[in-house]
């Protein structure tokens, strides 16, 4: 058939509407990729019919195509990526919170453990500070017994031990005649029995008269066996005798454990 | 009109962009067509859509070289409005597959679009001749095969082709100029 005979016989109408029956339908193909102007009347038949049937349309929403347009990505929602996308970012989102949560308790948990380790510095602190205060008042004790051996002010005298009773036993004294004070060293003696006290007597010689000083024991501790004595009578010699606890009026001189004289004023 | 057949492929490779054109480009004959079987504007809108939805996800059933996409589109039409006046929904609305055609449809709606009255066509279709309001409406309205459109109008196929064909012509002359 020419390309004239094609266009005169019908079929291309019915080609359009799809009227045409299968087998008929490879003919026209052929015909409108041979023939260009079989394409035109073609184009021009369906260009009629689609004016035909815009005309009886009734108006088009706009909202057809939007619906259109939803249920096309509906679809690809369903069977696509689209939904995985979705998990992750609500799991993100979980994920998220779940760390936000853990960091608040973290640092809850950083702060309770702070504010404890604060209550046990200050409570160091304290213990430092007695520490020091206490230090420091040894200082002072050691300090004003240096400043008592260093001093011109003061004779030192060596009380040594009486050979019947106790060889070994020692005591040193710090002596300042101006003012009646004694410092009594009582590091050289042994340590006293149970219910004993060692009791320090000032002597003048001519005649033999014993003056009690006092007892060593707690109270006139100066500083580490150090004994302070005050307003004491002018002696001439030390001595240092071992009685039953609360002392004697009268040295017992079987018990006397170190005697020495006063030599030459400083 | 020229087939744009770029836009089909890419439609077809998934482009929204080039589906939005041919929407633009077929929707508002294909309204025309469906309106005509399924007479109802409502219904009409939701199988146009319902036909729109199936030429994307089935768009790569169609092969630019074996026929025109305006036939294979008005062929999903037309059975998805038949489908529709069938349905049990639209039988509840009280209505039957109507014998009017889409002359009846012209002469006797007056929310028609504003491009009809602008072109003029109405008062031509009215003037169209009764045997050619027929058979354009059963062939390419109702999607009669020839065989039976020929039986329906009880003419020989050869007399139903050439009829078919004049008043066509008569329709471009008139619509096209």
């Amino acid at each position: 058939m020419t390309a004239e005979e094609i266009i005169a016989s019908g079929k291309l109408e019915l080609y359009i509407t799809g009227s045409l029956p299968s087998e008929e339908i490879s003919e026209i193909e052929d015909a409108i990729a041979t023939y260009p102007e079989v394409r035109e009347e073609v184009e021009t038949i369906e260009a009629a019919l689609i004016n035909l049937a815009e005309s009886v349309a009734p108006p088009l929403p706009a909202m057809v195509w939007t619906y259109v347009l939803n249920s096309i990505k509906k679809i690809r929602n369903i069977d696509g990526t689209a939904s995985n996308k979705t998990n992750w970012a609500a799991m993100s989102g979980w994920a998220a919170a779940i760390l936000c949560f853990a960091g608040i308790f973290w640092m809850l948990k950083q702060n309770n453990d702070l504010n404890k380790s604060i209550q046990i510095t200050n409570i160091q602190n304290t213990q430092l500070k007695e520490k020091v205060n206490l230090t420091e008042g040894e200082l002072t004790k050691q300090n004003n017994l240096l400043s008592v051996i260093r001093s011109k002010d003061f004779n030192t005298i060596t009380l040594p031990g009486n050979q019947a009773v106790a060889p070994d036993a020692y005591a040193k004294v710090y002596y300042n005649k101006a003012e009646n004070i004694a410092y009594i060293d009582a590091n050289g003696l042994p340590t006293p029995p149970s219910g004993k006290v060692y009791q320090v007597w000032s002597l003048t010689l001519d005649p033999l008269t014993p003056t009690s000083m006092g007892l060593l024991e707690a109270v006139t501790d100066a500083d580490k066996g150090v004994h302070k004595f005050e307003n004491i009578p002018t002696p001439e010699a030390f001595g240092i005798t071992l009685e039953p606890a609360g002392g004697s009026t009268t040295p017992t001189l079987s018990q006397l454990y170190t005697l020495g004289m006063v030599t030459a004023a400083p | 009109m020229e087939q744009p057949n770029s836009l089909l492929l890419e439609m077809q490779n998934g482009s929204e962009k080039a589906f939005s054109k041919i929407y633009s480009l077929y929707s508002e004959a294909i309204l025309g067509v469906i309106y005509t079987i399924v007479q109802d504007q409502d219904v009409a809108e939701e199988v146009l859509q319902d036909v729109f939805v199936k030429v994307w996800n089935n768009s790569k059933s169609y092969n630019i070289e074996k026929g025109r996409f305006f036939t294979w589109v008005l062929n999903i039409a037309r059975n998805a409005s038949i489908d529709s006046v069938r349905s049990k929904a639209y039988k509840n609305s009280k209505k039957n597959l109507s014998t009017s055609n889409f002359v009846d449809i012209l002469s006797g709606s007056d929310t028609l679009n504003q491009k009809t009255n602008a072109i003029g066509i109405k008062k031509f279709v009215d003037a169209l001749k009764p045997a050619c309001v027929k058979i354009i409406d059963l062939l390419f309205f109702k999607g009669y095969t020839q065989v039976d459109a020929a039986e329906a109008l009880k003419i020989p196929l050869g007399t139903l082709k050439t009829r078919n064909r004049n008043c066509i012509q008569d329709l471009r002359i008139k619509v096209l100029g």
